[in-house]
């Protein structure tokens, strides 16, 4: 390919020959997958970013391993020598480059213990509101009529929630023993992920619904319903593709988020066990010993502060790669 | 300047911002050591000498429970209701063993089969205005009916139960009792159903033996509730502002309390200086920390309760004149439910108890400073510590060492059959504690000691006030473990200590359980009746025996006898009061 050769958006992957002001020039076209990859790639702050994303995502699944290479304690192990008189925790030292928290517990060890609760959180409330939201969106956006009328007031109903207070009220009603909703919901990281989902979707749900009410009026929805073709195959098989480019972009939008979520629960105590290492948690406890012990808000607050600004930039970085109109 | 090179400018501000947020923290503080194990206890304050006039700010950030002396159970208020009000009897800060009569002219005379208790009081004490009339022992007798009225909800009725005619659930409004008599205008008799005078004489002490005057007190108290908390009428050294119907003006609830001299106190009719002209409290300062630098650093000021850590230690390394260190009476312990397996095991129980690390606990509290790690339950300054071993106990192996013993715990787990020497079952015990700390993180301590015997624990936080009315005190919940409780005293008698905790009698299945281990002991609790009869020396040496008896069943884990300290700036002459816990304003002056 010559520099500065026209790209083309064909659909197909052969190569067209074309015959250019006397010259034989070859342009090769490109599936959306490759114009994508070529933009995502040629944007150094995403893909910084998304090397950080990859990072935490090996730090997470390697906890144990790093923690023994880096020779650090267990993230459970309390340890009051390492507190002095006044309770107070020590600071970074050999053994502890991160120092310890209130109970003598290593901070290095609790902060990428931290990163599977947030990560393993924020993934699958995502996945979740991802399903729920996009059945929802596609129904609501495909039949309209009562449908529409009912779970749309459904998700204003929601909406019209203070999310945080709604979510402190369900994590302390399902904290009990037997959880809440017949046992369904355990306490727990289950809590989290159900309050999270049920607060969530409806914003998933809403955009989708936006886009299905606009793709339902295109031609190739109704050459597929002149055809005869099922309700289900043009929103699984026509009307669903066309949603992949804002999915993609508004769930790396909600991973951040829901890792923020997750910190703010954890910060005001609600659903899971204080003693999990999670970066919200940590900084709840930190909070109030902040001006004696700089290093036990910090480290965690550092993590949690990179890895959602991380995310923020890879979806930035998604939403113009996916931006057909883009011309980069 | 492109998208892409806005972003990463943002973020290496973002980046920069927190790593500079971080390094305003302070410095690392990492010393070990405090130097100095402070400057004041109770018995060493200097009560005797002060200069008269000035008013005090208390800073804090609780406010009172209750002004009313009839509703009032917890330390905010009875500070100010031990300043404004006189009951039978008080405690003063240089001692809180002995009570010395307040409105009581002497001594309860109690009859011989223990079923009457007699109390003269004083003349010429006055009720502060609008009332400004002398007190009887009719409104003495006023303020125990009201008490178990509904609308004025007394909180300790248990104590009084025993009073011939006493309620046994709140009365829609004041009822007579039959059993509190007034046959001249200076005495008033209690007549018992049960040879109680012993545990009632020492419970005269409390606020609810503090007179209301009936004729001026009724038309609030036939209110639901009762308003007249925010009418209350003052007997002690000082009153809450108010106008000339009653109505405190001193008084903003969650912001301030206003004391000022009642006119009508006559101070030879009392024990108590009372230097100060007044008090000005704020109850509601949101920055505990802030609070107490101003008040080590500041003038006239004083702080409502313990100081946060920084402060503790420039205190007690720095600043020995400006604090004092108080028992707090009372112990905080990890009950170990007794009916659920494996802890129905008295060697599981002692295998726990030996292994735990008990200063870990008391760390997650605040260390050394804010209590001793005991060696059995009845507290320092209660009747009967001394004689149960003072503060090195009976001498159990299991509680010798505070840091934990594992290898005594593993010969315990073999005794109970378990040949690893750590736990082998699946079963999962539930620990329950608050969501707030220190008693979450003292929890979590616990958590950790059990998981190093080998349990399983199923860790819940729930909200503070639900952790004991919801679980701990709900036999039903099953809960192995409370991770948040503690027992303070009433008045200081050992009975009050370790009945309602420890007595197999008192496990009320429905709820409002005390009894938190469940300990059901016929040997103890046939002791506990035979020591509630007993008087004079043998009483303290009856009960130390039965705290013998209790630690030996090891029914949970001690790990802190409180301290409370107080603080107070460099100009001012603080004394606390070890009964209640707090800055005893009646003593407390000016440099």
């Amino acid at each position: 390919m010559s520099a500065g050769a026209p790209e083309l958006l064909t659909g197909g992957d052969e190569a067209l020959t074309i015959e250019a002001a006397g010259a034989e020039r070859e342009i090769t076209a490109r599936s959306p997958m490759q114009l994508f990859w070529r933009r995502l790639r040629h944007d150094k702050v995403a893909m910084v970013a998304l090397g950080f994303v990859l990072l935490i995502v090996f730090t997470a699944i390697l906890a144990p391993l790093i923690v023994k290479v880096v020779g650090t304690p267990q993230p459970n192990i309390t340890n009051a020598d390492l507190t002095d008189d006044f309770g107070q925790p020590l600071g970074p030292r050999d053994g502890h480059p991160f120092g310890v928290d209130k109970l003598g517990r290593d901070v290095f060890s609790r902060t990428v213990y931290g990163s599977r609760v947030s990560l393993e959180v924020a993934f699958i409330a995502t996945a979740l509101i991802v399903l729920i939201g996009v059945t929802v969106g596609l129904v609501a956006g495909y039949y309209r009529g009562w449908a529409d009328t009912l779970l749309t007031r459904s998700m204003d109903l929601l909406l019209a929630f203070p999310v945080l207070v709604l979510a402190i009220g369900i994590g302390v009603a399902c904290s009990g023993r037997d959880g809440c909703a017949g046992g369904l919901i355990q306490p727990g990281l289950t809590v989290v992920i159900f309050v999270i989902t049920l607060t969530t979707w409806p914003y998933m749900a809403r955009i989708v619904r936006g886009q299905v009410l606009s793709l339902r009026e295109k031609e190739f929805v109704e050459a597929a319903q002149s055809l005869g073709a099922s309700d289900w195959r043009i929103l699984f098989r026509e009307i669903l593709p066309n949603l992949v480019a804002p999915i993609i972009v508004y769930s790396t939008i909600l991973i951040p988020q829901n890792i923020l979520y997750e910190a703010a629960l954890s910060f005001l105590g609600v659903g899971i066990d204080p003693s999990t290492p999670s970066w919200g948690a940590m900084l709840s406890d930190a909070a109030s010993i902040f001006r004696e012990a700089w290093w036990f808000m910090t480290f965690p607050g550092l993590a949690l502060l990179l890895t959602v600004l991380a995310f923020n930039l890879v979806g930035d970085g998604l939403q113009d790669a996916l931006n057909p109109r883009n011309t980069k | 300047m492109t998208r892409s090179q806005l972003r990463l400018l943002l973020a290496s501000v973002v980046a920069a911002l927190a790593l500079v947020v971080s390094a305003c923290g302070g410095d690392d503080s990492d010393s070990g050591s405090s130097g100095s194990s402070g400057g004041g206890n109770a018995a060493q304050q200097e009560t005797g000498a002060g200069k008269t006039g000035g008013v005090l700010k208390q800073l804090g950030g609780t406010d009172v429970d209750y002004l009313d002396p009839g509703h009032t159970y917890f330390t905010a208020g009875y500070q100010f209701a031990y300043a404004t009000h006189r009951p039978l009897y008080s405690f003063k800060p240089d001692d809180a063993k002995d009570p010395v009569p307040d409105l009581a002219a002497d001594k309860p005379q109690v009859s011989e089969d223990l079923k009457s208790v007699t109390v003269k009081i004083k003349p010429g004490v006055k009720f502060g205005p609008p009332v400004n009339r002398e007190v009887t022992s009719k409104d003495v007798k006023y303020a125990f009916e009201r008490f178990f009225s509904v609308n004025v909800g007394g909180q300790y009725p248990t104590y009084f139960s025993s009073i011939a005619g006493a309620p046994k659930t709140p009365t829609k409004g004041v009822k007579p009792i039959s059993g509190i008599q007034t046959p001249d205008d200076q005495t008033i008799v209690f007549n018992l159903s049960r040879p109680e005078g012993v545990l009632i004489s020492s419970a005269l002490v409390m606020p609810i033996t503090a007179p209301v005057p009936e004729e001026y007190a009724k038309e609030f108290d036939a209110k639901n509730p009762s308003t007249y908390n925010t009418h209350v009428v003052a007997t002690g050294p000082y009153m809450v502002k108010n106008d000339a119907k009653g109505t405190l003006t001193g008084y903003q609830a969650g912001k301030s309390i206003e004391l000022v001299r009642n006119p009508n106190w006559d101070k030879s009719t009392d024990y108590k200086p009372a230097y100060l002209d007044g008090i000005q409290a704020t109850t509601n300062d949101s920055n505990a920390s802030v609070a107490a630098q101003q008040v080590l650093t500041g003038s006239h000021l004083s702080l409502d309760a313990n100081p946060p850590a920084a402060q503790l230690r420039d205190a007690v390394t720095n600043r020995k004149g400006q604090f004092v260190q108080l028992p707090g009476g009372g112990f905080r312990y990890f009950p170990l439910n007794t009916t659920i397996k494996p802890l129905d095991d008295v060697n599981v129980r002692r295998a726990i108890v030996a292994a735990f690390d008990r200063d870990a606990a008391l760390k997650a509290r605040g260390g050394k400073f804010t209590g001793d790690i005991p060696t059995h339950f009845l507290p320092p300054g209660i009747p009967g510590f001394e004689e149960a071993g003072g503060m090195a106990g009976p001498g159990f192996d299991f509680l010798k060492n505070p840091r934990g013993d594992m290898a005594v715990a593993a010969e315990y787990m073999k005794k109970a059959g378990f040949a690893s020497g750590k736990y082998e079952g699946n079963e999962e015990l539930l620990l329950v504690t608050g969501n707030v700390d220190p008693i979450k993180s003292q929890a979590e301590v616990a958590k950790a000691q059990l998981e190093k015997l080998g349990f399983k624990i199923q860790f819940r936080t729930v909200p503070q006030d639900a952790m004991y009315t919801e679980w701990c005190q709900v036999p039903k919940k099953q809960v192995a473990i409370c991770g948040g409780a503690g027992w303070f005293k009433d008045f200081t008698d050992p009975q009050s200590m370790l009945d309602p905790t420890f007595k197999g009698a008192n496990i009320f299945k429905e709820g409002g359980n005390n009894n938190l281990a469940q300990l059901d002991d016929p040997k103890i609790d046939a002791a506990m009746t035979k020591a509630a009869q007993l008087q004079g020396a043998e009483r303290p040496k009856a009960w130390a025996e039965i705290d013998r008896m209790i630690t030996e069943q090891a029914p949970a884990v001690p790990f802190d006898w409180d301290k409370t300290t107080i603080i107070w700036s460099k100009d001012v002459n603080g004394v606390g009061n070890p009964y209640y816990d707090a800055l005893d304003f009646t003593f407390t002056s000016f440099k």
